[in-house]
């Protein structure tokens, strides 16, 4: 007892788990029994079999052990066995093989199979304690490499999900996102990129910059890549095929402080720029529609004013009839941007009483009458319903027949027919106007009642109008619960048709 | 008074047509009216002697928005009309952010036209014009 306390203080000073388990299979019981003294001396808790059946048993019922001392030659079943059966069950074991030089070759047979070292017989306890001292360090660093590893895979692993993550967010993204390097190389390109650059959609990535179609998109980041000292953001709009893309580039600065790379997002303005167009059309056809009788009005003030005419008043009188219509006109039409506005910010007040459908259709096609046998388009009015009546503003349902009839008319070849036809759907009231004329596509068909939009084509080219008869027509309906319809066929004609609760 | 010199008045706004009527008869012209270019054109090719117009007043946008324009180039293509001078008047000098105006002789050339005037013009000042150019 006395010798393996001094060799402790020898050999397994620096021990790194005094108190580590240890199985010892042999079949001499001296080499068992002496180990285990040497051994539990140390602190360590020993445990013997006396042979590898034995020693499995152990294995199984009592593990897990550090440490495995086994002798090859064993009955039933052989150290070599026993180490693998060991290690199987416990990767972290260290199992040392005892050998008499007789069967040296085997032993190092034997650390070539997974034994991490072998004793020679006969050995002394500072041998023994030495070897076990170095197998239980190598078993401590491997475990903590281990945990290391293990660690370091999980922490893999989470950056793995975060910048899964990312990428799902970025993949997903309506706005295209590229990254591009400081060497010019595009390095991230994101769904909607693909779609946006359709040119760079299959090329592997990194790709150069400069194979980018679009000379805009290389311009732009080129200028943020070169510009000294970075921070430099730049916008741009750029069209790309049939869409308008806001291009943003900033650079990305590494902690340096040095231009790193750049990334480009692009943000589709399409629509935006739709509705600015529309916008400036609609100010550009107001003004267009403002002006022409204007300057007619003025045309005609200035003749009179002129004295030309040596002053004949039946002349005068005309000219300034002339002058009444065209400022009428453009009355009407000031009216109807000033409506519309109002019904837009709900500042349209409507004045409701009992009216008679058939006097207000009649009135409003008396007025459009002159208008449409300038072009010799009889305007014909049928009555299925004596006596209709709706709760309406009479201003209102004017000015929604108004627009109608004007429209059928202006839509007419000269010579048409149009049928102005008041009839009855369950508790509606309807009024239709239906015209032969130029009719209307299905594409325009769709977008008739929306602000601001009149079909476009040769044949309505010199119609003049503010787009906004229509969706005043929609507006004014709706604002007496009733609704709007439209049918129509190119070339043959079109039908529009309001309904109107009735009350009689 | 009567047997002035002819002179054709096309634009689609009926106001300035008889405006213009007005005011060139009373400067001694005879006039004819179009609403359209191409009736114009057909009567173009019809009149001779005193019905020949000695000059062409017409307005830029009519039926489609480049009608006057085409107007002008087809009467200097064709040899018979080409010495026709030609006043353009245009209530629309800038629709759709196209700025029509001429600002040099070159630019009134390019319209193969010798005047040009934004609607309205003033009676005197286009009596004045129309006088120079049938001198």
């Amino acid at each position: 007892m006395s010798e393996p306390a001094a060799a402790s203080a020898q050999g397994a000073g620096a021990a790194p788990a005094p108190h580590a388990r240890i199985l010892v299979a042999d079949d001499e019981l001296g080499v068992r029994e002496g180990c285990r003294k040497i051994l539990a001396a140390e602190g360590y808790e020993v445990l013997t079999a006396g042979d590898g059946k034995a020693g499995l048993e152990q294995l199984v019922e009592r593990g897990p052990f550090a440490v495995l001392l086994v002798d090859l030659q064993m009955p039933r079943m052989s150290g070599l066995e026993l180490i693998q059966e060991a290690r199987n069950r416990d990767p972290d074991i260290v199992p040392l093989i005892i050998t008499a030089h007789a069967t040296l070759d085997t032993a190092v047979e034997g650390t070539r199979q997974g034994a991490y070292s072998y004793i020679p017989k006969p050995f002394t306890p500072d041998e023994l304690l030495l070897a076990i001292k170095n197998g239980l360090e190598r078993r401590a660093l491997s475990i903590e490499a281990r945990r290391l590893r293990e660690e370091r895979e999980k922490r893999l692993l989470e950056v793995a999900a975060e910048r899964s993550r990312s990428n799902t967010i970025i993949a997903a993204m309506t706005d295209g996102i590229l990254v591009i390097n400081s060497e010019k190389l595009v390095v991230l390109r994101n769904n909607a990129t693909a779609r946006i650059l359709p040119d760079c959609a299959h090329r592997p990535i990194p790709f150069p910059l400069d194979e980018i179609e679009s000379a805009d998109v290389q311009e732009i980041v080129n200028v943020v890549l070169d510009s000294p000292g970075g921070f430099m953001i730049l916008s741009r709009q750029i069209p790309l095929g049939a869409f308008t893309y806001m291009l943003n580039v900033s650079p990305i600065i590494d902690p340096g402080g040095e231009t790193s790379g750049a990334v480009a997002v692009f943000s589709d303005v399409t629509e935006l720029k739709k509705l600015d167009a529309a916008k400036s059309m609609f100010v550009s056809l107001v003004a267009h529609e403002v002006k022409s009788p204007l300057a007619a009005t003025e045309g005609w003030l200035n003749l009179v004013l002129s004295g030309m005419l040596k002053a004949d008043p039946a002349e005068e009188r005309h000219m300034l009839e002339r002058v009444l219509l065209r400022v009428r006109t453009l009355r009407g039409m000031v009216n109807e941007l000033i409506s519309l506005t109002a019904i837009q910010t709900g500042n349209f007040s409507l004045k409701r009483a009992p009216v008679a459908v058939a006097d207000v259709v009649a009135e409003t096609v008396e007025a459009h009458r002159e208008k449409a046998e300038e072009h010799r388009i009889s305007v014909k009015i049928s009555d299925c319903v004596t006596g209709a009546r709706v709760l309406a503003d009479k201003d209102a349902l004017s000015m929604i027949f108004s627009n109608l009839v004007e429209n059928a008319v202006k839509y007419s070849r000269d010579g048409g027919d149009v049928l102005v036809r008041i009839g009855r759907e369950g508790m509606y009231v309807t009024v239709s106007v239906k015209d032969n004329g130029i009719g209307i596509s299905p594409e325009d068909l769709a977008k008739v009642f929306d602000e601001f939009y009149r079909a476009r084509n040769e044949q309505t080219a010199s119609i003049p109008g503010t787009g906004l008869g229509l969706s005043l027509v929609k507006r004014l309906t709706e604002l007496h619960e009733g609704t709007v319809g439209v049918s129509s066929e190119p070339g043959k004609g079109s039908e529009f048709i309001v309904r109107f609760p009735s009350i009689a | 008074m009567f047997n002035g010199p002819m002179i054709y008045r096309v634009d689609d706004d009926k106001d300035f047509l008889e405006m213009q009527k007005a005011i060139l008869t009373h400067g001694g012209y005879r006039t004819r009216c179009f609403s359209e270019s191409r009736e114009a054109l057909d009567a173009l090719g019809e009149a001779a002697g005193p019905e020949r117009p000695a000059l062409v007043v017409t307005d830029l946008m009519m039926k489609s928005l480049d009608a006057g324009f085409t107007f002008a180039r087809t009467l200097r293509s064709d040899p018979r009309f080409a010495d026709i001078p030609m006043i353009i008047v245009s209530a629309a000098a800038s629709r759709k952010g196209f700025d029509f105006r001429p600002r040099t002789a070159e630019d009134l050339a390019a319209m193969h036209a010798e005047a040009f005037f934004d609607k309205p013009v003033t009676p005197a000042a286009f009596l004045a014009k129309v006088k120079e150019l049938l001198e």
